[in-house]
C-alpha cells in the first residue's frame, strides 16, 4: 500500500512529464517561438501566384532564415496575392527595392520567400509593400511553356 | 433463416439496450457536485491509470521513434532526401501514430485494469455493500476513473511524442549521420502547432473519452462471476482498439479532409 | 409505531421469464431475529435487496419501518440506509482499504464527526467483535471468519435499528460459526435490534432465530417457531427441517425411466 504522499508526488511528476514532453514539442519540434517577438516588424508584399507558399513558410535573406510568413491574402480588385511576413528585428537595413521571390526547397521542397537586396537608400520600414517580386514558378506551367514553344517551331 | 434473423434481431437489441445503459452510466458517473475527498480518490486514480503505464508508453515510444527514423532513412535516402526523415516521423507521429498507438496501450494495458478492478469489486459485492450504506458506487468508483482516464491519456500521448521524437533524432543523427541542423530545423520549419500538433492532441482526448467510457462500462455491467470478468476485460481491450481505429479514420477526414 | 419493523404484503416480482416471487407475506417484528430460509435459489437474496431498496418488486408492499420503500426517492432511501445494516455473504470489504477504514467508512460518508471521535467509535465496534488488533490489517491478509466479523463492525458502525445477514454462516469452521452465533445473538439483545437471517444452516439458524420462514416457489410454505417447523402439516417443510434426501423436492434430476435408459442401446 503506497503511502499517500508518494502517491501524490508521483502524480505530480506524471503531470510535470506531460507538461515537459508539450513544451519540447512545441519549441524543439514545431519551432513555436523562432525569433524574438518583440523588435520583430511587418513587410507585405504581392505576387501573382503564390502557390504552395503556406502560412509560416520561411522568409530567408542570402539563405538565412529571417522571418516567417504570417498570412496570406488576396486582393480582389488587382487579382494579386497579398503576403504579409513577420521579419525580426536584427535585419532592419533592407531597402525599398528589395525584391522578393517565392522558391523551392531543393527540389520537392516546401516554398519559401527568398529576398534579395537592392541597392537604394531607403530602407523598408514596418508595414511597407515590397514591390519588387517574382511568384512562384509553377512546374506544370513551365512545362506548359516548353512544350507549347516546342511545338510551335 | 427466419431463426438467424430473430437472433440478429436480438442481438442488435442487446446492443441498443447496452448503449443505453451506458450512456446512463456516464451521465450519472459525471453528474453531481465534487465532495471532499473526490480530489483524493481522483489522485489515487491518475496513479494508477497514468503513472503505473509510463513505462510501457517510454518504452514503445522509444522503439518505435527508432524504427521510423531507421525505414525512413532508408526510403529518403534513394532520393537523396534524407535530411526529411525528422520532419517525416515528426508528421507522423504527431498526427497518428501518437494518439492511436498510445490510445490502443492504454486500453490494452490501464482500461483492462480499470474493467477487473470494477468487475471484481461487482462480483465481490462490494459495489453493493456500498450503494446499502448510502454511497453511490457511480460517484465513489467509477467517476473518478473516468476523469482519470480523460486526463491521463493526453499527457501520456505528449510524453509519447515528445520521447519518439527525440529517440527518432537519437537514431537520425546520433546513429545514421542525418545532419543535426537539417533533421531538426526541417522539423521545425514543417510541423505546425496548432494543425499537427493540436489536432493530433484532440484526437487524443477523443480516444481518452471513448477508451475511458467503455473500460469503466465494461466492468460495471459485466457479469458478477469470475468468467464474466475475464470476458468483460477481454471486451474493453477489444472495442477500444476498434473505435480508437474507426474514429481515427472520421478524425482524420474531418480535420485532415482535402481530399479530392 | 407497530410491532413489526418490516411487512411485506403480496410480493410479486419476476426477472425475464422467471418468476421469482408470486405473492409473497411476511412480517419482521421488532427487536427480534427472524431467519428466512429455503431451497437454493429461491431469490432469498433478491429479497434482501428488494427489503433494502436497491431493486423494485413488480407489485407489492414493502412496509419498513412506517416507509413503502419501493416509492423512496432518493435522498429518502439514503436515510433509511443510515439505520439499516447488511452483512453479506462475501463479507464485501473494500478491498483497497484497511480494515480500520474499512469500519470507518460508513462513519466518513453519514457524520461529521472528526477523526478522533471517529478514531474511537471504530475502536469500539472492532471491539464488540473482538478484532480491534486487527486494526491495522488488509482484507486480503484476514480469514474468512475474521473478514465476516469486521463487515460485521462495520455494519453496526452507524447502530443501526436493524440488521440484514446473507448466508452469515456459510463455509465457516465451527470455532467461527460459534463466536457469529454468539454476535449476531448478543448485538440483537444489547443493542435492541431487530435481525434478518438469511441461511441454510438450519442448526445454527434455529438455535437463535426467534421465528422463522421457509420460502420456496415464491412464497411462503411454513412460519413459526423451529420447534413449530419440525412438526409442520406441509412435507417440503419438513423434508428442508430434517434434510430429508429426497421428499416433495426429489432426489433425481427429471429424467426416463433407468432400466430402459441403460439398456436401450444394447
Amino acid at each position: 500500500m503506497i503511502r499517500m504522499r508518494t502517491l501524490e508526488i508521483s502524480v505530480g511528476a506524471f503531470v510535470l512529464a506531460g507538461i515537459v514532453g508539450l513544451v519540447f514539442l512545441a519549441f524543439r519540434v514545431s519551432g513555436v517561438g523562432v525569433g524574438e517577438t518583440s523588435g520583430n516588424y511587418v513587410l507585405k508584399a504581392k505576387f501573382d501566384d503564390v502557390a504552395g507558399l503556406r502560412v509560416r513558410s520561411k522568409v530567408s535573406l542570402a539563405g538565412v532564415t529571417i522571418g516567417r510568413v504570417a498570412k496570406i491574402g488576396v486582393d480582389s480588385e488587382t487579382a494579386e496575392a497579398i503576403v504579409t511576413m513577420e521579419v525580426s528585428g536584427d535585419v532592419d537595413n533592407l531597402s525599398v527595392d528589395t525584391g522578393a521571390r517565392i522558391q523551392t526547397e531543393g527540389f520537392l521542397g516546401g516554398r519559401y520567400i527568398s529576398l534579395v537586396p537592392g541597392g537604394e537608400d531607403q530602407l523598408l520600414a514596418d508595414g511597407d509593400t515590397i514591390t519588387n517580386t517574382q511568384g512562384a514558378l509553377v512546374l506544370e506551367n513551365l512545362i506548359g511553356d516548353v512544350i507549347t514553344k516546342l511545338g510551335s517551331k | 433463416m427466419l431463426r438467424y434473423l430473430r437472433l440478429l434481431g436480438q442481438w442488435a437489441l442487446d446492443w441498443i439496450g447496452a448503449l443505453g445503459r451506458a450512456s446512463l452510466v456516464w451521465f450519472w458517473s459525471l453528474a453531481g457536485l465534487p465532495r471532499r475527498g473526490d480530489m483524493t480518490l481522483l489522485i489515487k486514480q491518475i496513479y494508477q491509470i497514468g503513472v503505473l503505464s509510463v513505462i510501457i508508453i517510454v518504452l514503445s515510444a522509444f522503439s518505435i521513434g527508432a524504427v521510423l527514423a531507421l525505414q525512413g532513412y532508408t526510403q529518403l535516402a534513394r532520393v537523396g532526401a534524407q535530411e526529411s526523415v525528422g520532419l517525416g516521423v515528426a508528421l507522423v507521429l504527431l498526427r497518428e501514430l501518437g494518439p492511436v498507438v498510445t490510445g490502443l496501450l492504454f486500453a490494452g494495458r490501464a482500461g483492462s485494469a480499470v474493467t477487473a478492478e470494477i468487475g471484481l469489486m461487482k462480483t465481490t459485492d462490494q459495489l453493493s455493500s456500498m450503494e446499502m450504506m448510502g454511497v453511490d458506487p457511480l460517484h465513489r468508483i467509477v467517476a473518478p476513473r473516468l476523469w482519470a482516464g480523460m486526463i491521463c491519456m493526453p499527457l501520456l500521448t505528449l510524453i509519447f511524442n515528445a520521447v519518439a521524437i527525440w529517440g527518432s533524432g537519437l537514431v537520425g543523427v546520433g546513429w545514421l549521420g542525418v545532419d543535426p541542423g537539417g533533421f531538426w530545423g526541417g522539423m521545425q520549419d514543417g510541423v505546425e502547432m496548432w494543425d499537427d500538433i493540436g489536432k493530433g492532441m484532440l484526437k487524443s482526448v477523443v480516444f481518452a473519452m471513448v477508451i475511458s467510457w467503455i473500460a469503466v462500462f465494461q466492468g460495471y455491467d459485466s457479469t458478477p462471476t469470475a468468467e464474466g470478468i475475464s470476458v468483460a476485460t477481454t471486451k474493453t481491450v477489444v472495442y477500444s482498439s476498434v473505435a480508437v481505429l474507426a474514429l481515427d479514420f472520421i478524425l482524420t477526414l474531418v480535420m485532415y479532409g482535402e481530399f479530392k | 409505531m407497530t410491532d413489526n419493523l418490516i411487512e411485506i404484503e403480496g410480493l410479486r416480482f419476476s426477472r425475464g421469464d422467471r418468476i421469482i416471487f408470486d405473492g409473497l407475506d411476511l412480517v419482521v417484528p421488532r427487536g427480534r431475529i427472524t431467519a428466512l430460509m429455503g431451497p437454493s435459489g429461491t431469490g432469498k437474496t433478491t429479497l434482501l435487496r428488494i427489503i433494502g431498496g436497491q431493486i423494485r418488486p413488480d407489485s407489492g408492499r414493502v412496509i419498513v419501518d412506517g416507509l413503502d420503500v419501493p416509492t423512496l426517492s432518493r435522498t429518502e432511501l439514503f436515510e433509511l440506509r443510515k439505520n439499516m445494516g447488511m452483512l453479506f455473504q462475501s463479507s464485501a470489504l473494500f478491498t483497497d482499504i484497511s480494515v480500520f477504514e474499512n469500519v470507518a467508512f460508513p462513519l466518513r460518508v453519514h457524520t461529521n464527526l472528526p477523526d478522533e471521535m471517529i478514531r474511537d467509535l471504530v475502536l469500539m465496534k472492532l471491539n464488540a467483535v473482538g478484532l480491534r488488533g486487527a486494526r491495522d490489517l488488509m482484507p486480503s491478509q484476514l480469514s474468512g471468519g475474521m473478514s465476516r466479523r469486521v463487515a460485521l463492525a462495520r455494519t453496526i458502525a452507524l447502530d443501526p435499528k436493524f440488521i440484514m445477514y446473507d448466508e452469515p454462516f456459510t463455509g465457516q469452521d465451527p470455532i467461527a460459526m460459534g463466536v457469529l452465533v454468539s454476535l449476531i445473538r448478543g448485538l440483537n439483545e444489547s443493542l435492541a435490534m431487530t435481525s434478518l437471517v438469511v441461511s441454510h444452516d438450519i442448526h445454527e439458524t434455529a438455535s437463535i432465530a426467534d421465528q422463522m420462514y421457509i420460502i420456496s416457489d415464491g412464497h411462503v410454505i411454513g412460519e413459526g417457531t423451529p420447534k413449530v417447523l419440525r412438526d409442520h402439516p406441509s412435507t417440503m417443510v419438513r423434508q428442508f427441517m430434517l434434510g430429508s434426501p429426497d421428499g416433495p423436492v426429489p432426489f433425481h434430476y427429471p429424467a426416463d425411466n433407468f432400466l430402459d435408459d441403460v439398456l436401450g442401446d444394447a
